[in-house]
């Protein structure tokens, strides 16, 4: 009985802390990382009062937003208002779930074995699909609650983008289901040891596809319309102060991480170093493996993500924002169209190569 | 269209190009002046706040109160008071004021200034001096020949 326990709520609610934990520290860098590579693309030197070169700048953040007035307008419908933030940032949080931050391995503990993941789902990427699209209902609310022009003009061009973007985001992965003949998050990167291939390069489409659908859906520049800076204000949180805002922008914030990770692990190997089956190219792990595949495996999976989030920041950097029937000709005319093309090829491709 | 251009718009090799120019910014050096800490270097002929000085040899103060400076100067920001000298040859200094509040730093009191072998009113480099009230920017005769203590940022 108390095994059972145990294994089936201790060990899971450790793992949950653990990652909350990580991740929300990250988040918080992730948007010192993002001022100090805008700064630097602009010769700009960004945040360097708080602590040695602005190292504390984030802390000095959160300090800032949590001891902040927390402002409900009056003519805002009030739970919704509130509810908002706790939508966006709880399907955010939930994705985390299925992605596989190591492999090869576990972590015995107290003769129990850890594996470092939370949740190795037979159908990982279905359910990361089902939990994304969810996002958009924090951003519908919070934009409709507010009761204020900007922040519906928001959540309408927030919720008609997500939608549209959806589909090519769906199809992309399509392609890499098909390959590996599962949809399980772990099982995919154990096809793509198998295979001795990254999905990557027979799914070069499906990553570019994957990679700009999944920066509309966390809306991102250049496609962050929603949020607007110079024509709406501040988009659907417009009306949204304190630590409110604060979980929107986590929310964020943590959605760009985990697009990061789902592309690293559908399409750039998860946790495997390059070559993974080429054993004189061990060194490429920088001894890590030695101490722990774990430790090598969370090394390359931190690797990988964190060159796909320095790829969303060096975007921001360089692209200015879409108009609105740009992003939608581009979407539905374009994204759409060659997913479904990039779908069918890779299965004339599987069938062939059968 | 050539099969060059339709190569180029299917690789993205425009947007390629914008990303190149920004990923090679991130090495370049950056143009921001910490400013409390470091600051520019000026033109010699830069004109900052007008400041008495003294004799770089000697260490005398120069002005001789032939009070030229105060008939120039076009908003009547100097204001010196001068005595005869006991024994009848020249002036003695008794205060100069410069009120920077009024002073529109033309430099027309530096022209005029006949001491040798450099002027004693001069336009200085200094330009920190923001204040609380108005009487910080009434600059008496000490502070005008030894300069107002800046109090820099310090933290």
């Amino acid at each position: 009985m108390t095994d059972t326990l145990i294994q089936h709520l201790v060990i899971p609610l450790g793992q949950i802390l653990v990652v909350l934990g990580v991740i929300s520290l990250v988040v918080t860098y992730l948007t010192l990382l993002e001022r100090k590579i805008l700064g630097f693309m602009q010769l700009r030197l960004a945040p360097r009062r708080v602590g040695p070169h602005g190292i504390l700048q984030p802390i000095a953040d959160a300090v800032k937003l949590l001891i902040k007035e927390d402002i409900i307008p009056d003519k805002a419908d009030r739970m919704l208002f509130t509810l908002a933030p706790i939508l966006t940032i709880i399907p955010a949080f939930t994705a985390l779930a299925v992605i596989p931050f190591s492999g090869g391995g576990t972590i015995d503990l107290f003769g129990y074995s850890i594996h470092p993941w939370i949740a190795d789902v037979n159908v990982g990427v279905v359910f990361l699909l089902a939990i994304s699209s969810l996002g958009v209902y924090g951003i519908m609310l919070g934009g409709w609650s507010s009761n204020s022009k900007y922040s519906m003009l928001g959540a309408l061009r927030g919720a008609a983008q997500m939608v549209s973007y959806e589909v090519p985001f769906g199809f992309s992965i399509i392609g890499v289901m098909m390959l590996s003949g599962t949809a399980s998050m772990v099982g995919i990167v154990e096809a793509q040891r198998e295979a001795h291939v990254w999905y990557f390069v027979p799914q070069i489409v499906g990553l570019f596809l994957f990679f700009v659908s999944g920066v509309a859906e966390t809306n991102r520049l250049p496609f962050d319309l929603p949020e607007a800076e110079s024509e709406l204000v501040a988009g659907f949180h417009t009306e949204y102060s304190g630590m409110k805002f604060a979980l929107f922008f986590l929310a964020e914030y943590t959605s760009m991480i985990i697009i990061a990770s789902i592309a690293t692990t559908l399409f750039l190997g998860g946790w495997m170093r390059p070559f993974p089956n080429v054993a004189a190219l061990g060194w490429l792990n920088l001894g890590l493996d030695r101490i722990s595949p774990l430790l090598a495996g969370v090394f390359w999976f931190a690797t990988k993500t964190f060159l796909v989030l320095f790829l969303y920041l060096w975007l921001r950097g360089t692209f200015p924002r879409y108009r609105y029937d740009q992003l939608m000709r581009l979407g539905w005319f374009w994204m759409i169209p060659l997913s479904i093309a990039n779908v069918v090829a890779t299965g004339l491709a599987v069938i062939l190569a059968r | 269209m050539t099969v060059g251009s339709l190569l180029r718009k299917i690789l993205l090799l425009e947007l390629w190009q914008g990303m190149w120019v920004t990923l090679k910014n991130q090495f370049r050096p950056h143009i921001t002046v910490e400013y409390p800490r470091e600051t520019l270097e000026f033109a010699p002929r830069f004109r900052g706040v007008p400041r008495l000085r003294r004799d770089p040899q000697t260490g005398e103060e120069l002005c001789i109160s032939c009070l030229l400076c105060e008939a120039i100067c076009p908003t009547e920001c100097i204001s010196i008071v001068a005595e005869k000298k006991p024994d009848g040859k020249g002036k003695d200094l008794v205060s100069f004021t410069i009120n920077y509040e009024r002073c529109c730093f033309c430099g027309l009191c530096v022209d005029p200034c006949p001491t040798k072998p450099i002027t004693a009113i001069y336009m200085s480099h200094d330009y920190e001096f923001a204040g609380f009230d108005r009487s910080a920017y009434v600059a008496e005769r000490a502070e005008l020949v030894d300069g107002i203590p800046v109090k820099l940022y310090d933290r």
